[in-house]
């Protein structure tokens, strides 16, 4: 099967400055793939190029064999192919209701029966959120606003999920509660490509992960071995 | 002061009231147009008042094509034409112009330092008034009266009767005039709040004003949505520029710098990027303006809203309705 999602050589900045030198990763359909690398690395870059919010400027991103790059498929239309995201910091829509937030992930779609279902599934996911519903996004808490984030960013029921930094200032118990429901949504099949700081879980929950530096990926292995390499122990896991 | 005021100090405040409340309807419609588009691109249009302009320049047009030209047609089938056909032919005349100056003009620059569109926008402006002042040259132009009474066919040259009063018999004045702006204004705003609060592409407005990357992030086209704003408050001013015409019946090339200027400042009142801001800051303007030339005298009102713009900045930075923006566009 070829790969869900191939990147080859992708460059990409912003203004005069290059922050993505020539970046090559691949997701294959039903892997979770964790990006891990220091605070500037160009994670958070490299997803939103794959977005489309970032404009590349070399190489490709090829999704779902369609050539997002060649066909300069524009943001709006990415998430139309299956390819959503969460983004870092969340990007909750603090004024519009819980239940709207949701259903704004689903912009794309025209099955009101089928969001309205989607929905149900995302309360059944994330309970608080159906309690929470009518209330304004900016209202919730940290961690509601992550699990609003990536229940918005399914509703558009989309075949590889971007996920920014889930658990960026969150209380310990709240991100093992997010790496659970990411477990769960791989277990049912979802494609991830998890950037994470928190390394160490990332690794532990993902199958393959990569280690990017200064805009370039310097190690890529099985997670497992990832997690056993000296190397990475030392920069990236704290010991 | 007025003879009236003199008369029944009491009846007067109502009347000065109640004229208040009615321009204050036009300026709101105005203001919303400021407040959307700065609500979802953080630009002040400063061309928008001479967009509304335009759109009483177009409105003139309309009646010289109909061939209504005067009061004489008030009630007739051309008048009625005329008024039908113009409630349709501005909004759309100045949607499209908003459209067409955001994709040609703001678009381009919607990366660039918030300074540059801005200073575009006064350009704009300037453009608007030359091509006003080409269309209709520098002197005021009568707008014919067609919501006033009719004028009998034996009584052409006679004085022009006096409009009825509907409230006849409470010591305010409100003619059929009148009850023109609170129908349409009213109407108008009260389809726009539900159309932003409830309806998909009103859903993404908000949303886009709240996180254009998010929205881009949820498939929403940025773009697009940016137009449609443009185009809701281009309307807007297109619907203002009717009743206004209607109402006062003068309209010139340089009208739409000083209602511009009032209806912004009703727009930063209320609180920029809040819809019912919008609305009570152009109702506040109004009823101050009316009350202020009544009583100080009309050469203070432009100071005086702007005292009272200040004043209430300085208390409340955010505008009247700032501070809890839920329905900020
Ligand atoms: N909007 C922007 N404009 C200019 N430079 C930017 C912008 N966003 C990011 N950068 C720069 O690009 C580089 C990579 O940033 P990026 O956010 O992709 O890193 P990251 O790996 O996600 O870091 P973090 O772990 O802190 O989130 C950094 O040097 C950053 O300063
Ligand atoms: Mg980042």
């Amino acid at each position: 099967m070829p790969p869900l999602l191939a990147v080859e050589k992708l460059e990409a900045g912003y203004g005069p400055i290059n922050v993505l030198h020539g970046i090559s990763l691949t997701v294959e359909p039903g892997e979770i793939v964790a990006m891990i690398g220091a605070n500037g690395a160009g994670k958070t870059t490299t997803l939103m190029c794959l977005s489309g919010v970032v404009k590349a400027r070399g190489g490709r991103v090829v999704f779902d064999g369609r050539d997002l790059t060649a066909e300069k498929v524009p943001a709006h239309q990415v998430v139309r192919l299956g390819l959503a995201q969460s983004p870092e910091g969340r990007k909750i829509f603090p004024r519009l209701t819980v239940l709207e937030n949701l259903q704004m992930g689903a912009f794309t779609r025209t099955d009101a029966d089928g969001v309205a279902a989607d929905v149900e599934k995302a309360f059944t996911m994330f309970p608080i959120l159906r309690e929470r519903q009518h209330q304004a996004g900016g209202l919730l808490s940290g961690g509601q606003q992550q699990m609003l984030a990536i229940a918005r960013a399914l509703m558009s029921r989309p075949k590889l999920l971007l996920l920014d930094e889930p658990s960026l200032g969150l209380a310990p118990q709240i991100v093992v509660q997010i790496f659970d429901v990411i477990r769960e949504l791989n277990r049912q099949g979802m494609s991830v490509l998890l950037v994470e700081q928190n390394a160490r879980m990332a690794l532990k929950v993902a199958h393959r992960g990569y280690v990017l530096e200064t805009g370039r990926v310097t190690f890529s292995d099985r997670a497992a071995a990832l997690l056993d390499d000296p190397r990475i122990r030392a920069a990236y896991l704290g010991e | 002061m007025t003879p009236l005021l003199a008369a029944d100090p009491a009846a007067a405040f109502g009347q000065f009231l109640l004229i208040g409340l009615v321009s204050g309807l036009l300026y709101a419609l105005i203001a919303l147009g400021y407040t959307m588009v700065y609500g979802i691109v953080e630009l002040i249009n400063f061309a928008h008042g001479d967009l509304f302009m335009l759109g009483c320049l177009l409105s003139l047009e309309v009646c010289l094509l109909v061939g209504a030209r005067t009061q004489a047609e008030a009630g007739t089938a051309a008048g009625v034409a005329a008024v039908a056909l113009m409630l349709v032919a501005a909004p759309v005349f100045c949607a499209a112009l908003n459209i067409a100056v955001d994709r040609a003009v703001y678009r381009p620059l919607r990366t660039a330092p918030k300074l540059a569109p801005l200073v575009s926008a006064i350009g704009v402006s300037f453009v608007f008034m030359g091509v006003g002042l080409f269309w209709k040259g520098a002197t005021d132009v009568t707008f014919p009266d067609l919501l006033g009474p009719p004028i009998p066919p034996d009584a052409v040259n006679a004085a022009p009767p006096v409009p009825a009063n509907l409230l006849e018999g409470t010591g305010l004045r409100f003619t059929f005039k009148d009850l023109m702006v609170v129908l349409v204004t009213i109407p108008t705003m009260a389809a726009l709040t539900v159309f932003v609060r409830y309806t998909t592409l009103g859903k993404a407005m908000r949303a886009t004003a709240q996180n254009p990357t998010a929205a881009q992030l949820m498939g929403i086209n940025v773009d697009r949505v940016i137009a449609a704003t443009f185009a809701i408050g281009g309307a807007l001013a297109g619907v203002g520029s009717v009743v206004y015409s209607l109402y006062f019946n003068t309209v010139n090339y340089q009208m739409g710098f000083q209602n511009g200027v009032y209806a912004f400042t009703a727009a930063v009142l209320g609180g920029i990027g809040n819809i019912p801001g919008a609305v009570l800051g152009g109702i506040v303007i109004g009823v101050v303006k009316t009350l202020g030339g009544a009583y100080i005298g009309s050469e203070w009102s432009e100071a005086l809203i702007f005292a009272i713009l200040v004043v209430i900045l300085i208390f409340r930075p955010n505008g009247l309705l700032g501070a809890r923006t839920r329905e900020k566009v």
